[in-house]
């Protein structure tokens, strides 16, 4: 698990480009409205839209691929539809990598 | 971004904090100056920690003598060193009794001496929080030789009636083992009144003192094989570890600004008066529980804790999520998830885990009020 602090603060909008990438959570009742993010098996996050820190979950095994992911995700994000499409692709790749080392012999897949 | 609400800590079953302006004085004086134990400096210091705290210790816990006090890094250090040095003494295989309360300091060392053929072990079943004594001795054999039970649940804050236990397995020949780690500090615990084998204790949590601290009071030495050689600061040309207390069970340098933080956390403790602790946490826990009771979506698995734990869940929201949202939201700190006692969780909430709120004398009701509006908060807005 990781805590990252982002430039700006989380949006709606970005919370509706991750939609096309997994399962997107949110309580917006709260103090501050909650979301949770997650690609079973990959990668989850959470945190409160208008705040600039996020939480972010993975398999210790796959960090160096998760981070790379996340990065991705925030990148792509500014380029729209565009993004989304080149992102599907990056993403399949990395979740079959991920897949594969949590599927090695000798590696915990806990 | 919000300003942050002020941090309400509500941990404390896991480690106390604030700990008494006192301790960390005193730990702060015991670092000012070369530290002092008989035997192991030619310097001269104010304060021979080791002896003084062992001293507090026996007094503290009405035993004695101070010798029979052997400190240690937590109460898991304890009770491994305990469970497996009685193991060591004992011709295997042998039967050992437990609960189903229990933390992994005592089901892990347990479980690996099970799987290794040196043990047959029985786990009993509590009830509405609580083992009954009659179902441990209903579960002793003749080859019983142990049993480790907790003195207060980490989980369901439920203390144990651990004396008339202590009283029917003294009678009988059997090794009685009490983890304190959850109730000394917070109730009155007599070694004299209660004829255990050993009572184990842990420095950071009740007692106020810093992490790294713990101990374990025995009345019989012999009855646990010594399964740590080292330096001791005595008898230093003879290969073999000591056998007289607390060389016997005690090796290397002691934590000594730890063992000079349980030493201030006891004198606080006896300064504000045990009673008046427990009375303004039981107080704040029954606050806690009143506020919560009955409101929709959230589930209290003990509503009458004898400590100040207070275990729950929220609705349809997980505990790690509903954890985190109470903390990064509302700054309030607690824990969640299985707390290391399995278990228990197994029984109460079908192994899922749950937040722990846990209190400490240095809680407000202004922080059980705030911590509870947020609970009922999340619980409101999950239930959308």
């Amino acid at each position: 698990m990781k805590e990252y602090l982002l430039d700006e603060p989380l949006t709606e909008g970005f919370l509706e480009f991750l939609e096309r990438f997994g399962t997107v959570r949110r309580l917006e009742q709260l103090k501050k409205p909650y979301f949770s993010f997650e690609k079973e098996h990959f990668i989850s996050i959470r945190g409160f839209l208008g705040d600039p820190a996020v939480e972010v979950r993975y398999r210790k095994i796959a960090a160096d691929l998760v981070a790379d992911y996340f990065h991705l995700l925030l990148y792509y994000e500014r380029e729209g539809e565009p993004g989304i499409a080149k992102l599907q692709g990056i993403g399949d790749a990395i979740g079959e990598k991920i897949r594969i080392r949590l599927g090695t012999p000798g590696h915990d897949p806990s | 971004m919000d300003k942050q609400p002020p941090l309400i800590y509500l941990n404390n079953a896991a480690t106390s904090w604030p700990k008494p302006p006192e301790v960390l004085a005193e730990v702060a004086a015991c670092l000012r100056a070369p530290v002092y134990e008989a035997g192991r400096t030619t310097g001269t210091g104010t304060t021979d920690y080791p002896a003084a705290t062992r001293a507090a210790l026996a007094e503290f816990f009405h035993a004695g003598p101070p010798e029979h006090f052997v400190f240690s890094a937590n109460a898991t250090d304890a009770l491994n060193l305990l469970i497996h040095g009685f193991a060591k003494q004992n011709p295997s295989p042998f039967h050992v009794v437990t609960t189903e309360l229990e933390h992994n300091s005592v089901l892990r060392p347990l479980k690996a001496l099970e799987q290794e053929g040196r043990i047959a072990l029985s786990i009993v079943p509590f009830r509405d929080g609580r083992v009954d004594p009659a179902v441990i001795r209903n579960s002793l054999r003749p080859e019983t030789r142990l049993v480790v039970m907790s003195h207060g649940s980490n989980v369901l804050g439920s203390v144990q009636e651990v004396k008339p236990v202590a009283e029917y397995l003294a009678a009988n020949d059997i090794f009685f083992i009490i983890d304190g780690a959850q109730a000394a500090g917070h109730i009155p615990v007599d070694c004299t009144d209660i004829p255990a084998g050993a009572y184990v204790f842990t420095g950071h949590k009740a007692l106020f003192g810093i992490p790294g601290t713990g101990g374990f009071f025995i009345s019989d030495p012999g009855a646990v094989a010594i399964t740590r050689q080292g330096g001791t600061g005595t008898d230093s040309r003879s290969h073999a570890q000591p056998a007289d207390m607390p060389a016997r069970f005690e090796t290397g340098t002691p934590n000594y600004p730890g063992i000079a933080s349980l030493l201030a956390g006891i004198r606080f403790i006896r300064s504000t008066g045990m009673d008046a602790i427990r009375r303004r946490e039981m107080a704040l826990t029954q606050q806690f529980t009143r506020l919560l009771k009955r409101t929709r979506g959230i589930t209290l698995y003990n509503e009458a804790p004898d400590l100040p734990v207070i275990s729950f869940n929220i609705g349809s929201i997980g505990n790690d999520e509903a954890g985190f949202i109470l903390a990064k939201a509302y700054n309030v700190i607690t824990r969640t998830g299985l707390h290391c006692a399995p278990l228990v969780h197994e029984r109460i909430d079908g192994g899922k885990g749950c937040i722990r709120a846990s209190l400490s004398f240095f809680n407000t009701e202004g922080e059980v009020e705030a911590a509870t509006t947020a609970v009922r908060e999340v619980a409101a807005g999950a239930d959308r």
